[in-house]
């Protein structure tokens, strides 16, 4: 026992000397140089526009304390009330309701002006009614999740048929050609989580965010990889086959449309977006080629019901409904750093596995020609159907 | 039929599970989609009483609002000005870190008749080289120009008062957008050697404050508090006609105006000589200054802002209370 009570040691050691320069640290900052004072920008994470009233949410991003003085709307001094503390501590929150008769479209301004004087202006392209969740918002996130979602894959794995009958060499290019698929959509996640990680405060280290992100699923689905093939079938440290790597394979592309939903449904409800029939389109072309993704693997396996192919299409495609209720209702930018982070991850743990699945049993490995063709053609094939949407 | 295994149950669970939150954010939605309707009356108030964001209590002000009176002619008046620094509240909640004259934004009023020597102490209590630099006649090195008054110095500036009208007084220190920004002036008046006519004298100085030093200002005020007539009308009596000396000492922004509701006002430009406008609304740019004079012809509250919406809605406007 004293053992244990000997390593709290360093710790507490630790706790009194932070304690003490927290105390006294300013007087040792002075014999080096003048602290400037506080920056004293809000950061402004959200904007809502609800009839007759504009309510905007503030955090403090920086360590010194922050205080709420005045708020403007289109360099108009505008009376207000608050939901939240009036003085805000490191990182803490609050709202600012400005009872408001906005113009449905027109681009406002919005400023908080802090104790000192210090004011921080946010810009509205066009102000939209923030739609509360309701039956018809859900229903209507839903219904275009599925279309974006699960219908392009259950569409994709129509392949499988075809790809049973493929020669072995194309069978392992179409494999190939889902890792490419998928590095794409890693990249893609990635590039995503990078660009809005930097909207976020410095303090919430959005870097650091990412890279939980993306630990997390990766190292979370090599754990579940082991479960998910039925024991007995594998030898130790083979790699996953036949249904089990098309069950890995819809897993990382579901996590992957988690974040396409996400992105979809905060465009939509920070109206940033204008959602036509065509970006539908566009993303369900995108994602039939995922579909194909998950029918390559299966393809070599024994026969599967059509059960356990919807079940398939349900693990890749019903992620997509759940992010656009999230982006949809629950706009963060936090959130969605994460969820980004998330999908890198999930892709690329995928397209490690099916590598090792192809370098193990297809003929040639990963240097043949045909698995190098089916790798570039699926990159190809992603950057081609993205520009539908872009 | 196969026990259900670990597997099937988290599989089967999940979506359930992650279903209550969501269906939670439905039900709980519906709730605030009805909005109060006394939100969208408020919006449309005009703000004036005890809600208005000025800062301070109803007589804060007076020492600004109402100058002293004019002096029988011959007396040489002598007026002590110290510049200090000072931090002072420019909007409820918001203070901003000004340079003063005697402690204020704007500085006091000085004031004398035509013909009688002005005499003005000046120390410079504050951390910056200052100087006074008074409108009107007198000689160049009495200007406030060439003698630049460092912290802790002192300077006597004196000089027969020309010509009679409004005039204004402020620092001449280099850079002169900060120094006069920061709030270093104040009104200057000098009277006829007959005195005007009896009437409510009142002194406006119309000024902006730039908060966060990104060269434009923030608020605008007249007598240094935004809102502050809004907040307390200004009350006059419609038997007397009221006279304001007004000043626009605004920087950063060309050019500021007067404008006043219900009613119409003689306005003389410098009140320098008999010519006058008849009118509701002057346009003044910084260093521009007037007489306005008043007379009411109904009771009532009569609302006085600039006529740029952008300052009134930023602390330049303010109520009349007249009574009877």
């Amino acid at each position: 026992m004293p053992w244990r009570l000997w390593a709290l040691v360093p710790v507490l050691l630790l706790v009194g000397a932070v304690g003490l320069f927290a105390s006294t640290g300013n007087s040792l900052l002075d014999l080096v140089g003048q602290q400037p004072p506080p920056v004293d920008q809000f950061d402004v994470r959200r904007v809502e526009f609800k009839p007759g009233e504009i309510r905007i949410h503030v955090t403090n991003p920086q360590r010194q304390e922050l205080t709420i003085a005045s708020a403007t709307v289109d360099d108009a001094i505008v009376p207000f009330e608050l939901d939240g503390p009036r003085t805000l501590g490191r990182l803490r929150s609050s709202t600012i309701v400005v009872p408001y008769d906005w113009v449905s479209g027109d681009p406002y301004t919005v400023g908080i002006t802090s104790s000192t004087g210090i004011e921080t202006t946010t810009e509205i392209g066009a102000a939209v009614e923030t739609q509360a969740p309701s039956p018809k918002g859900f229903l209507g996130y839903a219904l275009i999740g599925f279309l974006v979602g699960i219908v392009p894959v259950a569409l994709g794995l129509a392949w499988l048929p075809s790809l049973r009958r493929a020669d072995p060499r194309w069978l392992a290019a179409f494999m190939a050609l889902t890792a490419g698929l998928l590095t794409f959509l890693a990249f893609d996640a990635f590039a995503e989580a990078l660009d809005l990680q930097a909207t976020l405060a410095s303090s919430l280290q959005g870097v650091g965010l990412v890279l939980l992100g993306v630990a997390s699923s990766y190292l979370g689905l090599t754990f579940f990889a082991q479960r998910f093939s039925a024991t007995g079938e594998r030898e130790q440290g083979a790699p996953l086959a036949g249904l089990a790597l098309a069950t890995l394979v819809a897993v990382g592309i579901g996590v992957h449309n988690l974040g396409e939903g996400l992105a979809i449904g905060s465009s939509i409800a920070l109206g940033e977006l204008s959602l036509g029939t065509f970006l539908i389109v566009g993303f369900m072309v995108h994602n039939v080629t995922e579909g194909l993704g998950i029918a390559a693997p299966v393809a070599e396996a024994r026969r599967v019901g059509l059960g356990r192919l919807a079940a398939l299409a349900v693990i890749a495609g019903a992620p997509a409904i759940v992010g656009a209720w999230v982006g949809g209702f629950l706009t963060n930018d936090l959130v969605g750093v994460f969820f980004f982070a998330l999908a890198v991850g999930a892709a690329l743990q995928v397209v490690v596995e099916v590598g090792r699945y192809v370098a193990r049993r297809a003929p040639g490995g990963l240097r043949s020609g045909y698995v190098i063709a089916g790798y570039l053609a699926g990159i190809a094939v992603m950057y081609v159907t993205g520009l539908l949407i872009a | 039929m196969s026990p259900v295994t670990r597997r099937q149950l988290i599989l089967g669970a999940a979506p359930a599970a992650a279903s209550v939150p969501l269906l939670k954010l439905a039900l709980s939605g519906d709730a605030d989609a009805a909005s109060p309707s006394h939100m969208s009356a408020m919006a449309h108030d005009v703000m004036i009483g005890a809600d208005v964001p000025a800062p301070g209590g109803p007589n804060d002000l007076d020492s600004l609002l109402y100058p002293p009176p004019a002096s029988a002619p011959g007396e040489a008046r002598e007026y002590d000005v110290v510049a200090v620094d000072r931090e002072i509240e420019v909007l409820k909640g918001v203070t901003f870190a000004a340079w003063t004259y005697n402690g204020n934004v704007p500085g006091p009023v000085i004031r004398a008749t035509e013909g009688e020597m002005v005499r003005v102490r000046f120390r410079n209590a504050g951390s910056h080289p200052h100087t006074i630099h008074f409108h009107g006649i007198h000689p160049a090195d009495m200007d406030g120009v060439f003698e630049i008054v460092e912290p802790d110095a002192s300077f006597v500036y004196e000089f027969p008062a020309r010509p009679y009208g409004m005039h204004l007084y402020h620092c001449h220190a280099t850079p002169l957008k900060k120094h006069i920004a920061k709030g270093l002036y104040g009104a200057f008046i000098i009277d006829p050697p007959e005195p005007r006519p009896p009437a409510q004298e009142l002194v406006m100085v119309m000024n902006g404050f730039d908060t966060d030093g990104d060269g434009e200002n923030e608020l605008y005020t007249v007598n240094g508090r935004a809102f502050y007539y809004a907040k307390y009308p200004i009350r006059v009596k419609r038997s007397e006609t009221v006279r304001i000396y007004l000043a626009n000492l605004t920087e950063f922004d060309l050019l500021n105006s007067f404008h006043l509701h219900g009613d119409f006002f003689r306005y003389y430009p410098t009140g320098s000589s008999d010519q006058y406008e008849y009118t509701d609304t002057v346009m003044l740019t910084q260093g521009q200054r007037g007489i306005i004079e008043i007379d009411f012809q109904n009771t009532g509250l009569f609302m006085f802002h600039a006529h740029q919406s952008e300052f009134t809605e930023l602390g330049w406007m303010g109520f009349f209370d007249v009574v009877e």
